[in-house]
Order: C-alpha cells, then sequence, then structure tokens
C-alpha cells in the first residue's frame, strides 16, 4: 500500500512538472509570435519547478528509508526516526480519508535493536486502523516515547460511536506479536486509543 | 465564437493552476477548485460546458463528487483524471456516467480534444 501511495505521489509531481514544463513553452512560443516574455513569471515558474523536485526527492528519500528498512530483519535503528518517516509516508492516504496524522514527538532519538520492517509495519497497520475506523476531519495523533527498558508509540484518535476497540486489537495482533510488543487499547472521552509497548533490544 | 466554459477540479494546487492558464491561454474560459465543497459552491453559481474532475479528492471520491454533481446537472459531461497506474477507478467512473478519462500526466492537445468532443456531446444532451 505505501508503494502504491509513493507511486500515486510522484505520478502527481511529474504531472504538475510536466504542466510547468508545458506552460513554458506556451510562453515561449507566444514569445515566437511578438508577445513579450514576462520574466518574473519565468521565475516564479522555475521556483515552481524546484519546489515539485524536492518535494518528489523528499517522497523518493523516505520511501527509499522504508524499502531498506527489509534488507536486515535484525538492525539497530532510532525509533523515532522510523516513526517520523512513517507519519510522512502516510500523509497523502490520510488526506484522502479526509484526516490528518500528526506527529507528536521530537529528539531525542530513542535506539531501538529490533526488525525495523516489522515496525514499521506496526506502526502503518495502526494508522490505518485509525484511518478505517474514526470520526474524520480531526487528526490522528502519534507519540512515540522511551520508559525505562522499553518504548511506547501511541496512536489516538477520536472513535466514531464507540469504536470496538477489540476489533482493532485482533485486526493487529499479528503485526504486534512479529515486533515482541503488547498492545494496550482505551476508550475514554470519545478518544481511541491504541497504546504499543516495544522492548528496545 | 463563444469560449466553452471549463471547470477543472483537482487538489494539486499547483497543477491546476498551470493546466488552467494552459487552456485559457488556447481560449477557454477556466475556473478552478482543490476541494469538493468549493467545486460544489462553483456549479451552484455558474453555468460550466464541462467538468474535469480527479478520482482522488480528500475526504471524498472523486466518483462519490461526480455522482452529486450529476444528481444536480445531469447533462454535464465529466472528464476524469486519474493518477492511478490502474485504470480500474476511471473505467467505473465511465459506466457511472463519465464522458472520458485520462491518465496523468495529462496531455494538453488530447484533453483539448476530449473537452471539444464532451463539450459536442452536452449541446445534443441539453434539452
Amino acid at each position: 500500500m505505501i508503494g502504491a501511495d509513493v507511486s500515486h505521489e510522484v505520478r502527481n509531481v511529474l504531472s504538475v512538472i510536466g504542466e510547468y514544463a508545458g506552460l513554458l513553452d506556451d510562453l515561449v512560443g507566444l514569445a515566437d509570435k511578438g508577445r513579450p516574455l514576462d520574466h518574473a513569471k519565468l521565475r516564479n515558474l522555475s521556483t515552481n519547478i524546484a519546489k515539485q523536485v524536492r518535494r518528489g526527492t523528499e517522497t523518493m528519500e523516505r520511501f527509499s528509508r522504508f524499502a531498506h528498512a527489509a534488507d536486515e530483519p535484525l538492525a539497530s535503528f532510532d525509533l523515532v526516526a522510523l516513526v517520523e518517516n512513517m507519519v510522512a509516508l502516510v500523509q497523502r492516504r490520510a488526506a484522502l480519508a479526509g484526516c490528518r496524522v500528526q506527529a507528536e514527538f521530537s529528539p531525542p532519538a530513542i535506539p531501538v535493536r529490533g526488525d525495523p520492517f516489522a515496525l514499521q509495519h506496526l506502526v502503518f497497520s495502526a494508522i490505518q486502523a485509525m484511518l478505517e475506523s474514526l470520526e474524520k476531519e480531526e487528526p490522528i495523533r502519534v507519540k512515540v516515547a522511551r520508559r525505562g527498558p522499553e518504548a511506547v508509540l501511541c496512536v489516538s484518535g477520536p472513535a466514531a460511536g464507540g469504536e470496538p476497540s477489540g476489533r482493532i486489537s485482533e485486526q493487529l495482533s499479528a503485526a504486534v506479536d512479529k515486533c515482541r510488543a503488547s498492545l494496550e487499547t482505551s476508550l475514554a472521552d470519545g478518544v481511541l486509543s491504541l497504546v504499543f509497548t516495544i522492548p528496545i533490544q | 465564437m463563444e469560449r466553452l466554459r471549463i471547470l477543472l477540479v483537482d487538489d494539486e494546487e499547483d497543477l491546476v493552476s498551470a493546466m488552467a492558464e494552459r487552456l485559457a491561454l488556447r481560449g477557454f474560459q477556466v475556473q478552478t477548485a482543490t476541494r469538493a465543497a468549493e467545486a460544489l459552491g462553483h456549479l451552484d453559481e455558474n453555468p460550466f460546458d464541462v467538468l474535469i474532475l480527479d478520482v482522488k479528492m480528500p475526504g471524498i471520491s472523486g466518483l462519490s463528487l461526480m455522482a452529486e454533481m450529476k444528481r444536480k446537472h445531469p447533462h454535464l459531461p465529466v472528464i476524469l483524471f486519474t493518477g492511478h497506474g490502474s485504470v480500474a477507478d476511471a473505467e467505473q467512473g465511465m459506466q457511472e456516467g463519465a464522458f472520458d478519462y485520462l491518465m496523468k500526466p495529462i496531455d494538453v492537445e488530447e484533453l483539448i480534444e476530449k473537452i471539444r468532443s464532451a463539450a459536442g456531446s452536452k449541446k445534443g444532451a441539453d434539452p
């Protein structure tokens, strides 16, 4: 699913660059017929093309980090960076679902020894389960913090009429087991929280 | 000659602004929207000859938006944009009443050809 999202995003970037290139061509064509070139407009187009190239590059760098996580089943990595990358990669999916995902954490890093691809899958599955289950328009919040010898990842959002958390737990059980993690769900004041406890060694 | 009125709806703001300018340079009258509600508002306020719509819109599928627009304006021809490798969404749109579809990146000359055909079909369908 992430691959499809990234492919969609890159296609959008290429489409925008294609339109800007076409517009430049149109303007040059008009200049050939005697219409003066608007230099400020050309500069603006050039800035916009550069912006799209940066957007495409960032998407591909994020996707590359995601894909290379599968290189080694046991690796040392920063959990904060991994979660931040996943949050960025799911934004388009969330936007299409009428929602957004808000990362509420910052460095310091949380060094983890484990399976980075399995953890990515866990983060994605948790966000996807929330996207499928929750009231839209309100953000899904993602927090990660260190707690002693473990890390705690919390994904929460406003539940639609008492979302059955048991169903979500069942849906996520394989991803949780693969990470040797545990999951606790809670529903309080209309907010559903998925709290994962993850060993860091 | 009367200028064809186009409503161009896509959540990619840069895409709609560049494409709108290219179509305007070719003599079309273009209004744009990047959100479903904005598009519905334009449609309520102004007449259009052709609607161009992305199949993936935030918060609502382009096909649901097309259905809503078609309820109010059943003869308005719709050209769908699809950014997906698969044409399944667009083909479903065709079954649900879209005039035609184009895969992104868009070839503007091909788009214009489809706009003219779509506008011609509307003239034939208008009571």
